[in-house]
């Protein structure tokens, strides 16, 4: 009996004391991309409201709605979606409606974000960054690389290299699509079955070495497991500075048949611990010389027209700013929903597992 | 009113048996149900929900899941799930098969050794597998990567293509198998190598001209329950491994465990994932079944509960 | 067949699995001093990864997390466990087919299925009161559930082993039931709850799949860490701290290893 009740109390108490280790304090959780976001301006938030930061982390879109879906909606206060899965993350009322009068720096926005496609009139997003996904490839292995989707999906031009796409399905099959002439940001079903099987060819090709994730593709064509990548523009740039003999030899392309824009945006999960904090914070980042700041450090455009006067040179030309013909020919991913989605997501998943 | 007094005290005595018996097993036996038998019940349920628009579960009951497990879908029917099937079962047993022909020898020397020396040299085999399955898959991404040795080895007598590392590709998946489970393999044989009963050895060493026939017939069935343990510690965990595909397979080596652990990691689809999960709790308690069976029927009777 | 040439042969079958087996481990530590971010090529020692490690916070988070989750959680399993073991053994003989079922079920449960089960669960469940919350709390709580089998089989087999009489002499020896568990029982046993407790906490830091469905925004393990760091592509630091686990690994070897002798001698 006495036992009993002691291991019960040692039992409970333990637990207890596991739940105290996560008591709450002035938090903020912020779900980001990795290697988004300069620690500097994590550190001036701390000290200008007096509040712990808590980074988490994804790589992918894919991965950051699953987590939401499986508890994160009441465990992060600012979450940062790429424009294709911002209507997804209204629909399925996973995100909050954004109270404007809390948001001061709302009106340095350039214009063109104000009233974004994905999301009419700004209700639910303040944009973050704007990039281009573009190929990633050695000068060294192809000297004359075409300045085409074929770098990766033509087993002539490229017959001997080890090469990766992309791990979300969406820019992938995106990129086939352009490759066989139906566009970038083709969604009809005759479009996507061809391309679902270009890639499955593609995927069974000696030379392939993966899907990877943006940021890590990056890593990989750096130790030379790959000689040709999928990948994002500022990335691309920030890990060229920071290593500049691995990448002194990369390049990064848009192809010609086109290629993804997108824009990133700050958002607040419908059941936010902290949603005050995060409006703080968001509104932190809208500021000028903050946007700025952030868009020197991690090398992608800033759609904060107040933070022009304070952006470095390089932010103003290609890779970043793409040339007048390069931007004409890129499309925002398409949005998915029902049974398109559902249809989508079957061929991919027929991608990955044959 | 002495009959009473015995009677009272029997009662007295099986009451507190049956307390005690309450008390001790209760708290574990809950504990069990509450956080395992309820969450899985409650997976098995989301099996026959209907996937919603955006992959969470949603009434009414339905077997879209099921049938979508089996390949069909808004394209017709589609082989991708059954190769992911087929490629697990084929992983497990290549690689199962392969971590008994390492093992049953090692476990053997083992116990030629002398006496002092075997715990040093079971802890040598174990320690591996202390540190965690992350790490030790890591280590041969290291090892296997384009440009290492191995690698080059391997391009050098013309085994891959060149430019291509080893890793990914399904024999880096492999390889990978055979190395995290090769501990759980020694372990139970060591322990059925140490029982032999050497006289029996002896007897069969007369009895039988050739040692293959000795060692057939009188060492083999005497290990069987611990191979027998073995294989259910090896082929349970390798048929619904999600690390070691994940990371060494590279995209070509997706695995049972990876395409139900897509459905709630990567966000599409929670229904189908649990409908695979229970295509893998079946496998499981076949397999168990299984070998239970043949341990049975091979003599090997009560030891073989794993 | 020759007996020597078959021992002979053994022998140098023994030492190339092990060198399979400390291969990729020794490559980690190696390459966790390579100046040059490569796994091709070695290009001199430097200390620099591990420079970058001690400023990192989320690693010393992490590093914290893995510890208090395996100890919690092995001291309320091997709590639990001790119980349920000792119960089975009781009571042996009478039917507990069930209870026999429900201990091998964590056991046999596929990790995958294991954790997501749990994370489904537990995702609902907070939806519903607010309990729950992923984080070490449910963490803790999902190791347990594999945990108490082991703990249970361990404490069982010991009792079992046990000669019956020693209870009825306890019995005599001591008046209350608590001063034979005290007395009696704990140090009896006490060489299997050692045992199940190191087994408990290996099972604990070796485990990645099930914390990782079961994991909160804070409560990430080093495996953890470890398995973003890889899907992000930053090897050299891995390299780095997968080295530092790798050590702390072959410590515990050594001190079982001297703990064993001295049970022996």
């Amino acid at each position: 009996m006495k036992i009993n009740k002691t291991t019960l109390a040692l039992s409970l108490g333990s637990l207890a004391l596991a739940g105290q280790v996560q008591a709450q304090e002035n938090k903020l959780y912020l779900f980001n991309w990795t290697e988004y976001m300069d620690p500097a301006i994590i550190e001036a938030f701390e000290e200008k409201y007096d509040v712990e930061v808590v980074q988490n982390y994804f790589n992918s879109n894919p991965e950051m709605f699953a987590k939401l879906n499986a508890g994160g909606v009441s465990q992060y206060d600012v979450i940062v979606p790429s424009n294709y899965y911002i209507p997804r993350l209204i629909e399925t009322g996973l995100v909050k409606e954004l109270d404007k009068s809390k948001l001061d720096n709302l009106d340095n926005v350039m214009e063109q974000f104000a009233d974004p496609s994905y999301d009419p009139g700004a209700r639910y997003s303040a944009p973050y960054q704007w990039g281009v996904t573009g190929i990633i490839y050695n000068t060294e292995t192809f000297p004359e690389a075409p300045k085409s989707w074929s770098l990766l999906f033509d087993p002539e031009v490229n017959s001997q290299h080890p090469f990766g796409v992309m791990g979300d399905g969406q820019v992938s099959m995106g990129g086939a699509c352009a490759y066989l002439g139906h566009g970038y940001d083709c969604t009809t079903m005759e479009a996507w079955r061809e391309a679902a099987q270009l890639l499955i060819e593609t995927k069974n090709r000696d030379t392939f070495s993966g899907f990877t994730d943006g940021t890590p593709a990056l890593q990989q064509l750096a130790r030379g497991v790959t000689h040709a990548g999928l990948s994002y523009n500022g990335d691309f740039l920030f890990y060229r500075e920071e290593n500049p003999d691995a990448f002194a030899k990369m390049e990064f392309m848009i192809p010609d048949e086109g290629a993804e824009m997108w824009v990133d945006a700050m958002m607040i999960p419908k059941e936010a611990p902290n949603p005050d904090m995060a409006y703080k914070f968001i509104d932190f980042i809208l500021d000028a010389e903050i946007g700025a700041q952030l868009s020197n450090y991690n090398y992608y455009a800033s759609p904060n027209a107040a933070a022009r006067p304070y952006l470095d040179e390089v932010l103003t030309q290609p890779p970043v700013q793409p040339s007048e013909s390069d931007m004409e020919r890129l499309r925002f991913t398409p949005t998915l929903e029902g049974e398109q989605l559902q249809t989508f997501q079957q061929l991919w998943s027929e991608v990955k597992s044959r | 009113m002495v009959e009473i007094s015995q009677h009272a005290m029997r009662r007295r005595a099986v009451v507190g048996e049956m307390r005690h018996l309450l008390f001790s097993v209760t708290p574990g036996a809950a504990w069990i149900v509450i956080f395992l038998v309820l969450p899985s019940a409650y997976l098995m349920g989301v099996a026959f929900m209907t996937n919603g628009p955006y992959g969470l579960p949603q009434m009414p009951l339905t077997l879209d899941a099921f049938e979508r497990l089996a390949g069909f879908g808004f394209l017709g029917w589609s082989p991708g799930n059954l190769y992911t099937l087929l490629r697990s079962l084929w992983q497990t047993l290549l690689s199962t098969t392969l971590v008994v022909l390492v093992a049953y020898p090692i476990a053997y020397y083992i116990t030629t050794c002398r006496e002092r020396w075997r715990p040093i040299m079971l802890l040598a085999v174990v320690v591996p597998s202390w540190t965690n399955q992350v790490i030790r898959t890591f280590g041969w991404m290291n090892l296997l990567a384009p440009g290492t040795p191995l690698s080059e080895l391997a391009e050098g007598l013309g085994l891959i293509s060149p430019n291509m590392g080893l890793y990914p590709s399904n024999f880096a998946v492999t390889l990978g198998l055979v190395y995290n489970f090769l501990p759980f393999m020694v372990l139970p044989l060591y322990a059925a190598f140490e029982k032999l009963d050497t006289a029996q050895v002896e007897a069969a060493q007369d009895l039988y001209a050739s040692p293959m026939r000795a060692f057939w017939h009188a060492v083999f069935p005497q290990t069987l329950p611990g191979l027998l343990a073995g294989i259910v510690l090896v082929a349970i965990p390798a048929f619904g491994m999600y690390v070691i595909p994940e990371l060494l397979g590279g995209g070509k080596g997706m695995m049972l465990g990876n395409l139900v652990a897509t459905q709630f990691s990567g966000g599409s689809n929670w229904p189908l994932g649990a409908a695979g999960a229970i295509l893998m709790l079946i496998a499981t308690f076949i397999g168990l079944f299984a070998m239970r069976r043949i341990g049975k029927r091979l003599g090997g009777g009560e030891e073989v509960v794993i | 067949m020759n007996k020597r040439a078959l021992k002979r042969g053994l022998t140098g079958f023994w030492w190339l699995t092990l060198f399979f087996l400390y291969l990729p481990l020794a490559v980690v530590v190696l390459f966790s001093f390579n100046a040059a971010n490569s796994s091709a090529s070695f290009t001199g020692v430097s200390l620099r990864w591990y420079r970058r490690l001690l400023g990192n916070e989320q690693i010393l988070s992490a590093f914290t997390n893995s510890m208090v989750l395996a100890i919690v959680s092995s001291v309320i399993a091997l709590v639990i466990g001790c119980l349920i073991g000792y119960g089975m053994y009781r009571h042996r003989h009478r039917k507990l087919g069930w209870l026999i079922v429900l201990i091998y079920l964590p056991i046999v449960l596929p990790d995958i299925v294991f954790g997501i089960s749990e994370m489904a669960f537990f995702v609902q469940i907070h939806e519903a009161t607010g309990l729950l919350k992923p984080g070490l709390g449910t963490m803790i709580i999902a190791h347990v559930t594999f945990q108490i089998p082991f703990v249970a089989l361990i404490v069982y087999s010991r009792f079992v082993g046990l000669d019956p009489t020693l209870f009825e002499a306890a019995k005599d020896l001591y008046a209350t039931p608590f001063k034979r568990v005290l007395h009696f029982m704990l140090p009896t046993i006490k060489p299997a709850l050692i045992s199940a407790f190191f087994l408990s906490f290996t099972l604990s830091i070796d485990d990645f799949v099930i914390s990782f469905f079961t994991a909160g925004p804070e409560s990430a393990t080093l495996p953890i860490y470890i398995w973003g760091a890889i899907k992000k592509g930053v090897s050299p630091e891995i390299n780095a701290i997968a080295s530092l686990m790798i050590a702390a690994v072959a410590v515990a070897a050594i001190l079982s290893l001297i703990f064993s002798r001295r049970r022996q001698a």
